[in-house]
């Protein structure tokens, strides 16, 4: 299981290789997709299966769906992809290589892999008073998000709301 | 832009600063500092020209970075301790990069590049945010954390930022890029002072910000941004010609005026501790600052260059710009020596 979550891991970082080496946000935004599909499962594979579903439908089904409608409407006549020029070509290259070399030395040092420890959100915590109340951290974490953490959640709410003006803001047209 | 908006903006500009300052938790100082990020970016644009855009793109990439470091660092942090405290970042890794992403916040070398091309393409109020309010809440979270941190990364860097500060105020001829690197140049002696003696840190970004809103309300009373409309200050108001010049001494650290208050004191604690040649470097490199303030007193208030003879009886408009503030402001940067004694109640 380990092993699967390296791996999901390590293409993740290739996937953010991918729209880092700068193509035409067409490209860049399946590349994100297969990132954050990765992510989810890199989640998941830690244990955290309601987390990593929220990582989906939120992630990907909400915020990636209206990047790609507003990618698709100003999208160019010869998108930039990673074959077509050869900057992009280059810097995905050396990014793919610099992560084998991270990973030759990752598994240089002793038998296992250096210091990685995939868990921890399966595991249970220990909430009430009476000693004898068991919850799993992921669904706790969400659910303290609102009850403990509602000042976090007021303010996540309202830079949402601020980041609407300064959108509209940003793009006002400007002579 | 529309009134309703940018009451929004701002009141997100102070609360962002403000969760800051007040956070114990390192989720909630990131949160703040994001949220000041963020509503930066259309106070940044507020002017309608590319060179506006580009100083905002560049605000934006930079600070996004230093966020992301510092998100790093976060959770660096949890893993190895497991804990939130902003005071207690015992993981060299985390506190380290912690305290790179926050010195790229403040503009201070080797991150100091943003600073003058952001606040040249800015107009003067935003440049005035730029190099005050936001430099509140990135030093409140160094404050906190520091002892925990490399301190010759620290002195490096202030060592650093008060040579570039120097040596890159000294071919300009543009007010705005000559403040951003006098901001450079005050962040690296905030930076050296702050394992020594953390009071004296928050003294001098006091009178610091006091002068440099001096500095700015003055220019902006009087539309000046560059040189050579200084030169015609004189013509406008006399009265602010001469507080401009005392305000400048007070910015380069010349007794008897406030801005000696910090360097003297930073300097008698850095040799309190045994330490005699960084002082003396950040003491003469603080010449090259004086330098170039004093080429602005020279141009401005000591000498009146060639001109016509109708140029020199300019008719007196009424003044738009609200000065309400310019006369305490002026005040406090100048005359604020005699009551040294007082930084006590800083601690």
């Amino acid at each position: 299981m380990m092993y699967i979550v390296f791996i999901m891991s390590v293409l993740y970082v290739v996937g953010f290789i991918g729209f880092s080496s700068k193509p035409s946000p067409v490209y860049g935004g399946m590349s994100l997709v297969v990132s954050g599909g990765l992510g989810c499962g890199i989640i998941m594979g830690s244990g955290g299966s309601f987390l990593g579903l929220v990582v989906f439908l939120v992630y990907l089904g909400g915020m990636m769906v209206v990047f790609g409608y507003t990618i698709a409407m100003a999208t160019e006549e010869y998108p930039e992809t990673w074959g077509s020029n050869v900057v992009v070509l280059g810097a995905f290259l050396v990014g793919l290589l610099m992560e084998v070399f991270m990973i030759m030395w990752l598994f240089s040092g002793e038998h296992e892999l250096v210091g990685f420890y995939f868990g921890g959100l399966e595991d249970l915590m220990v909430l009430g008073e009476g000693g004898f109340e068991y919850v799993r951290e992921d669904y706790s974490g969400g659910a303290s998000l609102y009850s403990y953490g509602f000042w976090f959640l007021a303010m996540a709410g309202w830079m949402l709301f601020v980041s609407i003006f300064i959108a509209i803001e940003v793009t006002r047209k400007r002579y | 832009m529309n009134p309703l908006a940018l009451s929004l903006i701002l009141t997100t500009l102070l609360a962002g600063t403000l969760i800051t300052m007040m956070s114990s938790h390192w989720l909630t100082a990131w949160m703040g500092l994001e949220m000041n990020m963020l509503t930066m970016i259309p106070i940044l644009m507020k002017t309608t020209n590319p060179r506006s855009t580009e100083a905002a793109t560049k605000y934006f990439m930079t600070q996004a970075m230093a966020s992301m470091m510092l998100m790093m660092a976060l959770t660096i942090n949890l893993m190895y301790s497991g804990q939130w405290s902003i005071t207690k970042m015992t993981n060299p890794v985390a506190s380290n990069m912690a305290l790179m992403a926050l010195m790229t916040k403040l503009g201070s070398a080797p991150f100091h590049f943003w600073v003058p091309e952001v606040t040249q393409g800015v107009e003067l109020t935003p440049g005035m945010i730029l190099l005050t309010w936001q430099k509140l809440a990135p030093l409140s979270l160094l404050y906190q954390m520091a002892t925990y941190t490399n301190t010759n990364l620290i002195y490096l860097s202030g060592l650093l930022s008060i040579l570039i500060g120097g040596w890159g105020g000294l071919n300009q001829t543009q007010l705005r890029k000559i403040l951003a690197y006098s901001s450079i140049s005050h962040m690296g002696w905030m930076l050296i002072i702050l394992p020594f003696n953390p009071t004296l840190t928050l003294l001098n970004l006091t009178i610091y910000i006091m002068l440099t809103l001096s500095i700015f309300m003055i220019l902006t009373n009087t539309f000046t941004t560059s040189m050579s409309s200084l030169t015609l200050m004189w013509n406008k108001t006399p009265a602010m010609t001469i507080m401009l010049m005392t305000t400048l001494l007070s910015l380069g650290g010349l007794p008897p005026l406030s801005g000696f208050m910090p360097k003297w004191l930073m300097i008698h604690e850095l040799t309190k501790n045994n330490s005699i040649i960084m002082p003396l470097t950040m003491a003469i490199m603080a010449l090259l600052n004086m330098y170039f303030y004093m080429r602005l007193i020279y141009y401005s208030s000591l000498t009146i260059l060639p001109s016509t003879n109708n140029m020199k009886m300019t008719w007196r408009f009424t003044n738009t710009k609200h000065t309400m503030t310019l006369p305490t402001l002026i005040t406090l940067s100048n005359m604020l020596l005699p009551l040294t004694p007082m930084i006590s109640m800083l601690e």
